[in-house]
């Protein structure tokens, strides 16, 4: 067996049984949740729900992930703050906004779009890289999160970190051929997605729920989300 | 391990896509302690409101997701016992106002404060409520009120605050447009709080009532998380006003009745939806922007109060919504000594005596060490009155006052519009 055909199979098949598997298991899960059924809420609105909800991804996406100290509830702990908010900007840029990712996007959806020049997407990357790093040893140190974490929090932590590394390492040619760093970030990619319906991960899509929920609540009151 | 079944079982009666979605959406980040006033003046990192939640993420993840069945079968997710309910007992019913500004701060908007009061309807069925505050429920449930508040007491109460303040209460007036129903704090220990409401809705011109069927307005069931008792205590409240066909229900002073009554009622029982439900402190906003009371400008900054700074309750601002008003009223009466603390309005730090915590002996101690990040927030900036428009609150501050040894004082909203009322 070649890295040739390691890679081949992790691109073709593998690849497309793995994304198989992660749209699967995210439609499961999702029905599994919505089919717990939903409460109509019969009290009566003081505020405005539609403007909650709509401040609640505006300040949720675009502020509160870069900004700790808009809430001082974070003065005394803005690291674990901004490093979450770099991660997921790192992790959107390059599987979003990075030209490979998008040619196979590309490929799967028909169509493409613009990208970021690759100097701008390399350093989101590596900045991701390093805030993966500092979030772990932040949940090895900090009390609380040791805590919440178990055995899965680590798995999930990994799976996500090695498609990441062999993503950087590849595009920089460092220390291995670049058909075996293909190939390991194809196989871990693959792993990875796998991995999401079965994991945490999966918040994702499961933000968007919270989200409204949360600008929902707060809207009604007529409190600022 | 009937507990652990009675436990589960109300879990899952509480588990619909709502609270699953919100479940699901959490990451284990682990910010929520952040805001949290027992962790952050314990360190304790049980308190963390994620941790609080735990056994409601594993009664869902087990019953309800395949992959969480195959990991608790396996050994990788822990099952549900006995002693782990009464030990997060605790966790929830001494370390937990149910205040949610973790909510706030979460990254992905959970409501937590929602999920731990289904922790609290799970632990209820368990019945491991702890005994104090039980024992109050059940006062409730026998005499009306968990301070003993019968309906001779009630009587006499009224009838005294009325000689004493020579105010008029009027009671039981068929056709009033208003019922006030006051909490049994302020009946029992803050009386002149029910004086205060009585002189300025009189002075407004108000139509109103109490009622001697809706005496209290005080709901702990709601501390409890037991549906079938909060629904009995609102109940008793929907009746009073129903008989005497009231227009609208105020809610005086008091935080979770508010909560309970106003944000929650109506999707136990639609009957609640016949009345508007409305707090003292929204009244007064409306009453002074109407014209309809009018309150002496600075009134406040001239009779040696000091600074004075507003404490934002937890059911009453953050999750209630009364947050410009009383920052209007402070403005108009003490433009010149009111100072705002920081964090405030919906970021506010709870007074860690809410969601029944002052009503349990055994947390004392975790309540009072909660206190001292108010202490640090109000010696910021240097008050020496603190106004608020939660009884509960009151309650909270006058004790660690008198705990601390600190020479604050500690009044309400209600009381300070009453006092300045032009004449």
């Amino acid at each position: 067996m070649t890295w040739e055909s390691v890679l081949e199979f992790a691109r073709g098949p593998f690849f497309y049984a793995a994304l198989l598997i992660f749209v699967a298991g995210m439609v499961y899960r999702l029905v599994n949740v919505i089919g717990l059924g939903w409460n109509r809420d019969r009290v009566p609105v003081k505020g405005s729900k539609t403007s909650g909800v709509v401040m609640s991804f505006l300040k949720g996406i675009l502020i509160w992930p870069f900004i700790p100290w808009v809430k001082n509830t974070f003065s005394r702990n803005p690291l674990i703050y901004v490093g979450g908010g770099l991660f997921h900007l790192g992790l959107f840029a390059v599987i979003f906004l990075g030209t490979p990712h998008m040619l196979v996007w590309k490929s799967l959806l028909g169509f493409g779009w613009p990208t970021l020049a690759t100097p701008i997407v390399d350093w989101l990357a590596a900045v991701a890289i390093i805030a993966m790093l500092i979030l772990l040893v932040h949940r090895i140190v900090n009390p609380v999160v040791k805590l919440i974490s178990g055995p899965a929090e680590y798995v999930a932590w990994l799976l996500v970190f090695l498609p990441m590394l062999t993503g950087y390492m590849m595009t920089h040619h460092l220390w291995f051929q670049y058909d075996v760093l293909f190939s390991l970030h194809m196989l871990t990619v693959d792993v990875l997605l796998i991995w999401v319906p079965f994991s945490r991960i999966s918040h994702f899509i499961f933000y968007f729920f919270a989200r409204t929920i949360h600008g929902q609540e707060f809207g009604k009151r007529g409190v600022a989300v | 391990m009937t507990a652990t079944k009675q436990a589960m079982d109300a879990f899952v009666h509480e588990t619909g896509g709502w609270v699953a979605s919100q479940l699901e959406a959490c990451t284990r980040c682990g910010m929520c302690a952040e805001a949290c006033h027992f962790y952050q003046s314990s360190g304790n990192p049980e308190y963390a409101p994620v941790w609080k939640l735990e056994l409601l993420r594993r009664a869902y993840e087990q019953r309800f997701t395949i992959f969480g069945g195959i990991k608790a079968a396996i050994g990788l997710d822990k099952r549900v016992t006995d002693d782990d309910l009464k030990h997060w007992s605790e966790l929830n019913y001494y370390a937990c106002t149910v205040c949610n500004k973790c909510s706030m701060v979460c990254p992905m908007g959970i409501d937590l404060g929602s999920l731990l009061h289904g922790v609290r309807a799970g632990l209820s069925a368990a019945e491991l409520v702890p005994a104090d505050l039980m024992a109050a429920v059940n006062k409730q449930v026998d005499e009306g009120s968990p301070l003993g508040m019968t309906s001779a007491v009630w009587d006499q109460r009224l009838e005294w605050v009325a000689d004493e303040w020579e105010v008029e209460i009027p009671r039981d007036v068929k056709g009033a447009d208003t019922l006030v129903v006051f909490s049994s704090i302020e009946v029992m220990k803050f009386p002149t709080n029910v004086a205060a409401i009585a002189k300025v809705l009189n002075k407004a011109g108000e139509k109103w009532t109490v009622s001697s069927k809706a005496r209290e307005v005080v709901n702990f069931g709601f501390y409890e998380g037991s549906e079938e008792h909060t629904k009995l205590f609102i109940n008793r409240i929907l009746e009073g006003a129903k008989e005497l066909g009231v227009k609208r229900i105020i809610v005086t002073e008091c935080g979770h009745a508010y909560d309970a009554l106003r944000w929650h009622a109506a999707n136990w029982i639609p009957e609640a939806n016949d009345f508007e439900v409305i707090h003292i402190t929204g009244v007064l906003g409306e009453l002074i922007g109407a014209g309809r009371i009018k309150i002496k400008p600075g009134f406040f900054d001239q009779n040696g109060n000091g600074t004075i700074t507003f404490h934002d309750a937890c059911k009453i601002q953050r999750k209630g919504g009364h947050i410009q008003e009383p920052r209007d009223i402070l403005n108009v009466l003490a433009p010149k000594s009111f100072k705002e603390m920081t964090p405030n309005r919906e970021e506010s730090v709870c007074c860690g005596g809410g969601g029944g915590v002052i009503a349990i002996k055994a947390a004392d101690a975790i309540r009072y060490k909660a206190f001292e990040l108010k202490i640090d927030q109000v010696n910021k900036v240097g008050a020496k009155t603190v106004a608020m428009t939660c009884s509960n609150c009151r309650l909270q501050f006058t004790d660690s006052v008198e705990h601390f040894k600190l020479d604050w004082k500690v009044t309400g909203l209600a009381q300070m519009v009453a006092d300045a009322l032009v004449e």
